[in-house]
């Protein structure tokens, strides 16, 4: 939709360098902290007065790590480290594909790539269900190729 | 779904993870700027919650509020909070009619009883014992009282409920009040607009599912995570007001440049909402981005202002000898101001200009 009727207004597309030094600064300050004690961070980028031209002097700025991961849950998440090892772009997309929610994590790993223990145990649940089902067919199949096997 | 299952174990069963909920409260925490932190704590508890039973009642209203909270969602993130609520009254949404839709509000409120929440959009009208609507027979007053009586809590959405809205508008012909006013000893969010974002409305749920207990509201009992801060204060063309650079008319060339629509009767200013960074439709764009002054329609009694494209500044009536002597004002000088304003209010109607800030500076 945006494509085809584009809005633009003055005033939106410049950046503000300030707010993105300031942002940077955070991300410093809480890597920092994740190294000497371990304890995560956050930054909400959405909650943020950010213009297009922030993000991109910003992404500039963190660069590209080692990891993209792509998630398929309710629509579409990316996780990517930034050029920082434990600095974090997390993005969430709603519908329409747009940015619902934009978060810097500053951490080993985010949560979000995690398998929660509840989904795990129930994974083992029905990977063990499964196993049955595939066991009791092979013995079916046996039975089958041997009429007169027993029990 | 049974009863008894969570909403964890109830998504588990689709097939869809728990990370659904992180990825959800992460949303929820960047709308209703909640610390980032908070966001998988409350995906464990939203995990662990039941489905919430939500009766919906619709009374002097134009179901524009129904519109925006159902048109704005496709099966993903947003969608998700129709899996959290268990909406069973909605008379324009539920395939059942007649006698058999009001069973099953009465069947929800038995089951129920006590932990369900009402989401009321539209004003009551009280006059003439509150003949001028009624549903199944029923006035909505009355229904209004019953469905409440055993209610958790009452959320009216829309500024209608909120505050009576239209309906309220002078004269009021049907006597049209707020929820409000009507419901004692339940709390009541008030989730205005016309109609209300729909996040503002999908957010304030899933808050009361996450924590078990209402946000924090302001005076007029609105979320303050979508009503804390005015239209103005995050509007993007505020740089233009500091700079003192206003659109006179809506096809000037300050119009053309995106500047300041405060002289042609924007309302950011007095209006407390997220429009101007939720934005509508998706995230489009918001009626200021697309070239209009705000109506303040979030705010009460937003249609009796004295209009739309007045400017914030204008009196909204003449100055009269009266009103100059009671502010303190000697008569000779009210009645010459007064006249003063007449003047300029003529010669603009003339000329279809609009009152400036600068016409009234210089006649002060």
């Amino acid at each position: 939709m945006n494509e085809s009727l584009p809005i633009t207004c003055a005033g939106e597309t410049t950046g503000s360098g300030s707010l993105v030094r300031a942002i940077v600064a955070e991300a410093a300050a809480l890597l920092a902290g994740l190294a000497e004690t371990g304890e995560t961070g956050r930054i909400d980028l959405a909650g943020l007065p950010l213009t297009e031209a922030d993000k991109a002097a910003l992404e500039e700025l963190l660069g590209a790590g080692e990891v993209v991961a792509e998630i398929a849950v309710v629509g579409r998440s990316t996780v990517a480290e930034t050029g920082h090892a434990g600095v974090w772009w997390v993005r969430h997309y709603g519908s329409d594909d747009r940015i619902a929610a934009e978060v810097l994590e500053i951490t080993r790993i985010p949560e979000i790539l995690l398998s929660h223990p509840a989904d795990i145990a129930a994974a083992a649940r029905r990977l063990g269900d499964t196993l049955g089902t595939a066991s009791a067919g092979a013995t079916d199949a046996i039975k089958e190729d041997r009429p007169d096997a027993g029990p | 779904m049974p009863a008894h299952e969570t909403l964890g174990e109830m998504l588990a069963a689709r097939g869809i993870s728990r990370r659904a909920f992180l990825k959800y409260t992460s949303w929820l925490a960047t709308l209703m700027a909640l610390p980032p932190g908070m966001a998988p704590a409350m995906a464990e508890e939203l995990a662990k919650a039941k489905r919430q039973s939500v009766i919906w009642l619709s009374f002097q209203e134009c179901t524009g509020c129904t519109e925006s909270i159902t048109r704005s969602f496709s099966p993903t993130l947003e969608d998700l909070i129709f899996n959290f609520i268990s909406l069973d009254y909605h008379h324009t949404l539920q395939a059942a009619s007649g006698e058999a839709a009001e069973h099953a509000r009465e069947a929800a409120m038995a089951e129920n009883k006590g932990k369900y929440v009402v989401v009321v959009d539209g004003s009551v009208p009280v006059k003439d014992g509150g003949i001028y609507s009624t549903i199944a027979g029923i006035s909505n007053l009355q229904m209004l009282e019953e469905t409440v009586a055993d209610s958790l809590a009452v959320i009216a959405v829309g500024t209608c409920a909120a505050y009576g809205g239209i309906p309220h508008a002078n004269p009021n012909p049907t006597g049209a009040v707020a929820i409000s006013e009507l419901v004692k000893g339940k709390p009541v969010i008030n989730i205005p607009g016309c109609p209300p974002i729909p996040e503002a409305m999908t957010g304030t749920i899933a808050y009361l599912l996450s924590f078990g207990k209402l946000p924090d509201l302001d005076t007029l009992g609105r979320p303050l995570a979508f009503f804390g801060e005015s239209i103005h204060d995050r509007c993007y063309r505020r740089p233009f007001y500091e700079r003192g650079l206003f659109a006179k008319d809506f096809d000037d060339e300050g119009a053309r440049s995106g500047w300041c629509l405060f002289e042609v009767g924007c309302k950011g200013p007095i209006t407390y909402n997220a429009c101007a960074t939720l934005k509508w439709n998706g995230g489009v764009s918001f009626p200021i981005q697309s070239g209009h002054g705000c109506l303040g329609c979030s705010e009460p009694d937003f249609w009796d202002k004295g209009g739309f494209y007045r400017p914030l500044s204008t009196p909204l009536r003449d100055i009269t000898p009266t009103a100059a002597v009671a502010a303190g004002i000697g008569a000779a000088a009210g009645l010459a101001a007064g006249a003063l304003h007449r003047a300029i209010k003529k010669d603009a109607a003339k000329n279809h200009h609009t009152v400036t800030v600068d016409n009234l500076e210089k006649s002060s």
